[in-house]
């Protein structure tokens, strides 16, 4: 059997988790401390980045609002980790594949979704999941880690196809504990699927803290359990994520198979808006990640080199608001679910049982009405 | 006495038999230092300490598989699973081992444990908090499976799943979780698993409900009886073993059956007591049983949920074409 | 602090009332005194106003909903502590509950302070109810309660003789018998031999036909008449000549109208006229209750034969037509019928019903009584025939009557009287108009 000499990526070499080592090229204050591993990546894109970032907070933070209000459902925050989802959504191209969690809207935004289909799907309306033909992105998913298993299958068609793309899938610290991690890595990596396994590492897992979920030093270090490369980056580091994810990307496309990244991030907000974070967690820890903030660094660096400033920052602030509201309004407009959608989708053809259950529910619900 | 709702109920039992039980602990996601996302163990981690109450990482196959094991060693666990919908990566677990370990070593080694989780749809959330899946367990041989419908029931049901030395799955209602007050005992009593409850006597029709579906069913009652008819209302309780006799006995009685369930329509609970109605009251129906349910479609996202599971206006219509037969 | 002012004992009795009108809305503001809710008892509709000043905070009941004395129907929030007052309800110490837990989804809250009482199953010193005594239905299969239904009888009521006293359908037979008039003497109904179960051998080779409608219909009637009711015929015949010179006299006449006069309408008129002088034979048999019901109304019933089968459009009120009415109804009941154009109503209401067999073939016949008449006329062929007159033998127009009854309340000789008068009718034409 032939074996494939695998690329030697400095930078895996550079960052071993089993050293402690982690990647960091911006500083929570805005500065780089790590020149020679900056990224690739012009002033406009730069620009761009920070903009996607700070419309995902938008996003967030209005959605939250409007759950308080009544307006949406119960619904996971993302306050904190913009970094981590858009600097590795931006890493990957548009026909490449992504592979949800739950808490990556930044990444989702990025990769071409709209805030009208968040708004949906936390809304409750499937129609949130239907994706356009340049969404490349599967379904989100809500059983932890089972989009993993996905993710290497997606990637062994891509192999099978002899495609060029790559997979970037997301999990959270908490799916490192579930069987789907293990047999989705464990997949990938036998049959050299192009796949960058992403995890946010925010810290906790609902209440559980990082520390409690797994014995080891870095999540990271799981990796070579399935003789796969893992790095650890600052995951509130545009910088950090963007070049990992980069470099992991173009060694996935080149036939090496996966990588396992892990985001070292905070999640600011509850787990989700149902969640009451105060019982489980000291304030002082949230204080400390407020300063570590990944908008809060990647403003000042912007501002440093009078890339940005406040009067930007208000103008793309209002800008993203109206769009998003218009974009929220179209949503409440949307209603309901008719009840024929709640049988159309379950099979390609309508079984005649089926059609009789809606016949049925539809007389009833006219019946109703007339009443 | 207290006034508890039905998770402070849930609360109420594992807090008796942690106190009753030293081979009693309890573990989960979330259990421990946040007291369980619905606070089913609030408080419990502090009163009993770590060792009998703590968290696990996120590994549902691990947390039933290593209660198989516990209870193979002699401790009696409570294995709590988020949500109903997270059972399913310990569905190997539960169909291979749990309820399998007594028959396949001739009662050497049993799987004495409880799982509870929540249970039940109509609560407006995200995939899977929503799934209805009794119908599943019952027809899996060497499980148990409990649904109360009051606080006061489930505590009672709740002490005896513990004390139970075959697997109980105990599905909490979490629709109803905060919705209902009632009169409980702070003391430990116990309700007969296998046991169904008449919470309402009559006579032109049975009516057969569990769980988050009593409201309605009560409801959809009220509107029977302002046309006359007298209904009877039979709480299921336990959906395996089935307490056929109460249910017979009734249907005999009252010649009509409408069974009520959230769950979807196809080979569920209706499905069996339809059967069983016709096998042991054939000759006192005066109408085909019938069955009120959720259809054979995946439970639909908050904005089509309304029109997916049973209220009280269908169950009534249900009622009424029955009687009229 | 909350508190929940129930629907007040009003006096006289009265448990409980009818929401008709609500006068405030949560949220409200209200004094003591003001009216809440306005509510329809049996005896007085009533405003009934407040105890209490506060704030509406819950609303229980809708217009229109029936609620029992000491139901709750407001939450007041009261400001300040009232304690001591007797109307209030107890609070129990209930834990605080925190906002909106759960991880995902909303879990709806008990809305009010009331609770259940605990049901005690399970406690020591609350031994398990014992089972009230079963009481069960009559055990009978769906096809069974199905028959009984249709036929019009209390399945409960019928006495199994079946496995375990199931009740078979031979009992329901039985049963529907009896319904119909059976006597004390407890003879077993000829019926049942109609649903004899032995086996009959016919020869292979013909045509099967699955019965109509109407013929299924046809045949439970007469079995129904002729299996319940005693029938016993009488025959005459009458001497119709000064009847045929009339009826040639005019039939010119009124050719012309498109009226076809044929002999009917002359039985039909005399018919009605001699049953008001027999009340007998116009009556109807109720044995269920004993009595016989003798109708004021002469409404006869004329079998019309169709492509279909025996059709029986009814002339109503035939005492009170003319010939020419009866004979322009008769054609157009009897077309209608052909077309099976008629109405529901104009095949019932019967008091008594004439066959006219006899204008095809036939002489003399047994009709079956068409229920629930209690006589039926049959009309033969008119024929000429020897008679004799002043003792001589003359050539006489013969018209043959058969006339049924119910031997159960008409008697022979009732049945003689009445066949006399109207023989007398028809024999002698003009002695109608005088009537």
């Amino acid at each position: 059997m032939k074996v494939i000499e695998k690329e030697k990526v400095q930078i895996f070499d550079a960052f071993n988790p089993f050293q402690g080592q982690r990647l960091k090229i911006m500083n929570p204050d805005g500065e780089i401390i790590n020149d020679q591993w900056m990224p690739d990546i012009t002033e406009n894109r730069i620009i761009e980045a920070y903009k996607n970032m700070l419309y995902a907070r938008i996003v967030d933070l209005k959605a939250v609002s409007f759950q308080r209000q009544g307006r949406l459902y119960t619904l996971p925050s993302n306050f904190g980790q913009e970094a981590a989802a858009v600097g590795s959504a931006m890493a990957i191209r548009r026909d490449d594949w992504l592979v949800p969690a739950y808490r990556e809207l930044g990444a989702w935004l990025t990769h071409g979704l709209t805030a009208l289909d968040y708004f949906l799907y936390v809304g409750g309306s499937e129609e949130g999941c239907r994706f356009g033909d340049d969404v490349k992105m599967a379904p989100f998913s809500v059983p932890i880690s089972s989009q993993l298993t996905h993710a290497a299958g997606l990637g062994h068609a891509v192999n099978y196809k002899n495609g060029k793309e790559v997979v970037l899938t997301y999990f959270g610290d908490g799916g490192t504990s579930e069987g789907d991690f293990h047999e989705s890595m464990n997949w990938a990596a036998v049959f050299g699927c192009p796949v960058i396994f992403f995890c946010n590492n925010n810290g906790y897992a609902i209440s559980l803290p990082r520390d409690k979920q797994s014995k080891v030093e870095m999540l990271a270090q799981k990796a070579i359990g399935y003789g796969m490369p893992g790095i650890q980056v600052d995951g509130n580091d545009f910088f950090a994520v963007y070049k990992a994810t980069s470099e992991a990307a173009a060694y996935a496309r080149s036939g090496n198979g996966p990588v396992m990244i892990e985001a070292v991030t905070y999640r600011r907000g509850a787990h989700t808006t149902s969640d009451d974070p105060g019982r489980y967690r000291p304030g002082e820890e949230e204080k400390e990640w407020e300063s570590r903030d990944p908008l809060l660094r990647f403003r000042a660096y912007l501002e440093k080199r009078e890339l940005w400033n406040q009067e930007k920052e208000d103008k793309f602030s209002e800008q993203s608001k109206k769009d998003i509201d218009n974009q929220f309004a179209e949503y409440e407009a949307r209603g309901n679910t008719p009840l024929e959608d709640i049988f159309s989708y379950m099979y390609k053809d309508m079984p005649d049982l089926l059609k009789h259950q809606m016949i049925e529910l539809q007389s009833f619900q006219s019946r109703r009405k007339d009443e | 006495m207290a006034v508890m709702n039905l998770v402070q109920a849930v609360n109420s039992a594992i807090d008796e038999k942690l106190a009753d039980d030293e081979n009693v602990l309890v573990f989960g996601e979330d259990v421990g230092r946040n007291g369980g996302v619905f606070r089913a163990t609030d408080g419990l981690q502090d009163k009993y300490g770590e060792k009998r109450v703590f968290d696990t990482p996120l590994a549902e196959s691990s947390i039933i598989g290593a209660g198989v094991g516990m209870a193979m060693n002699g401790l009696r666990p409570i294995c709590e699973i988020q949500f109903s919908g997270f059972i399913y990566p310990a569905f190997n677990q539960i169909i291979s081992h749990v309820s399998r370990m007594r028959y396949r070593s001739r009662g050497t080694r049993t799987a004495s444990m409880v799982i509870r989780a929540p249970y039940g749809g109509g609560i407006r959330a995200l995939e899977s908090h929503s799934e209805s899946a009794e119908a599943i367990y019952g027809h899996v041989p060497g499980l148990k499976v409990v649904i109360p419908s009051t606080p006061y029931d489930a505590k009672g049901l709740l002490i005896s799943a513990i004390e139970d030395d075959d697997p109980v799955l105990f599905l909490e209602p979490k629709k109803i979780y905060r919705a209902i007050k009632q009169d409980v005992p702070e003391k430990l009593y116990r309700i007969k698993i296998g046991k169904a409850s008449v919470l309402q006597e009559g006579e032109q029709l049975t009516l057969i409900a569990y769980g988050a579906m009593i409201k309605p069913s009560q409801q959809a009652i009220q509107m029977a009886k302002k046309e006359g008819y007298s209904i009877e209302l039979i709480d299921l309780r336990t959906i395996f073993p089935l307490d056929k006799e109460t249910v017979i006995a009734s249907v005999k009685k009252t010649g009509r059956m409408v069974v009520v369930h959230e769950a979807p329509r196809s080979f569920g609970v209706g499905a069996e007591l339809m059967a069983l109605a016709n096998e042991d009251a054939f000759l006192y129906l005066e109408a085909p049983p019938t069955r009120v349910t959720g259809a054979d479609t995946i439970v639909p996202l908050p904005k089509g949920e309304d029109l997916y599971f049973p209220d009280a206006e269908r169950i009534f219509d249900a009622i009424r074409k029955t009687i009229k037969f | 602090m909350l508190y929940i002012f129930k629907f007040p004992d009003i006096g006289e009795g009265v448990t409980e009332g009818k929401i008709l009108e609500w006068f405030v809305k949560k949220g409200q503001k209200i004094s003591e005194g003001d009216p809440v809710v306005k509510m329809e008892t049996d005896k007085v509709v009533a405003d009934i106003p407040s105890p209490r000043s506060g704030v509406i905070k819950n609303i229980f009941g809708k217009v229109g909903d029936t609620i029992n004395v000491d139901d709750a129907l407001v939450e007041i929030e009261i400001a300040g502590d009232e304690a001591g007052d007797e109307m209030e309800i107890k609070k129990k110490e209930v834990p605080v509950e925190e906002e909106g837990y759960g991880v995902i989804g909303h879990i709806e809250d008990a809305t009010t302070d009331a609770f259940l009482p605990a049901t005690g199953e399970g406690l020591e010193n609350n031994a398990d109810k014992v089972a009230a005594t079963v009481k069960t239905k009559i055990m009978a299969t769906p096809v069974a309660r199905k028959m009984a239904k249709d036929l019009g009888l209390d399945i409960n009521e019928i006495t199994g003789t079946g496995p375990a006293g199931r009740v078979m359908k031979i009992d329901i037979q039985r049963a529907f018998s009896q319904k119909q008039g059976a006597d004390s003497l407890s003879v077993k109904p000829i019926a049942d031999r109609s649903i004899s179960t032995q086996a009959v051998s016919i020869p292979s080779g013909g045509k099967t036909e699955e019965l109509s409608q109407i013929r299924k219909t046809i045949a439970a009637r007469m079995v129904e008449s002729k299996f319940t009711a005693p029938h016993a015929t009488s025959f005459e015949e009458v001497e119709i000549s000064r009847l045929v010179e009339i009826r040639e006299e005019i039939k010119e006449r009124f050719s012309g109208d498109g009226i076809r006069i044929t002999y009917m309408p002359f039985i039909l008129k005399a018919t009605a006229l001699a049953l008001k002088n027999h009340p007998k034979l116009n009556c109807h048999l109720d044995m269920k209750n004993n009595r016989v019901i003798y109708n004021d109304k002469y409404n006869i019933g004329i079998a019309i034969d169709t492509p279909d089968g025996l059709i029986v459009p009814v002339i109503n009120n035939a005492d009170t037509k003319s010939i020419v009415e009866l004979a322009a109804e008769l054609k157009d009941k009897s077309n209608r019928a052909r077309q099976r154009k008629l109405t529901l109503d104009e095949l019932r209401g019967n008091t008594f019903s004439v066959t006219n067999y006899g204008s095809i073939a036939g002489i003399y016949g047994a009709p079956i009584i068409n229920y629930p008449d209690v006589a039926i006329l049959g009309v033969g062929r008119i024929h000429k025939k020897p008679i004799v007159k002043n003792d001589q033998i003359v050539p006489g127009n013969i018209l043959p009557l058969s006339l049924a009854v119910d031997h159960r309340i008409v008697d022979g000789a009732d049945a003689a009287r009445f066949l006399r008068e109207l023989m007398e009718y028809l024999a002698e034409p003009v002695s109608m108009l005088l009537l």
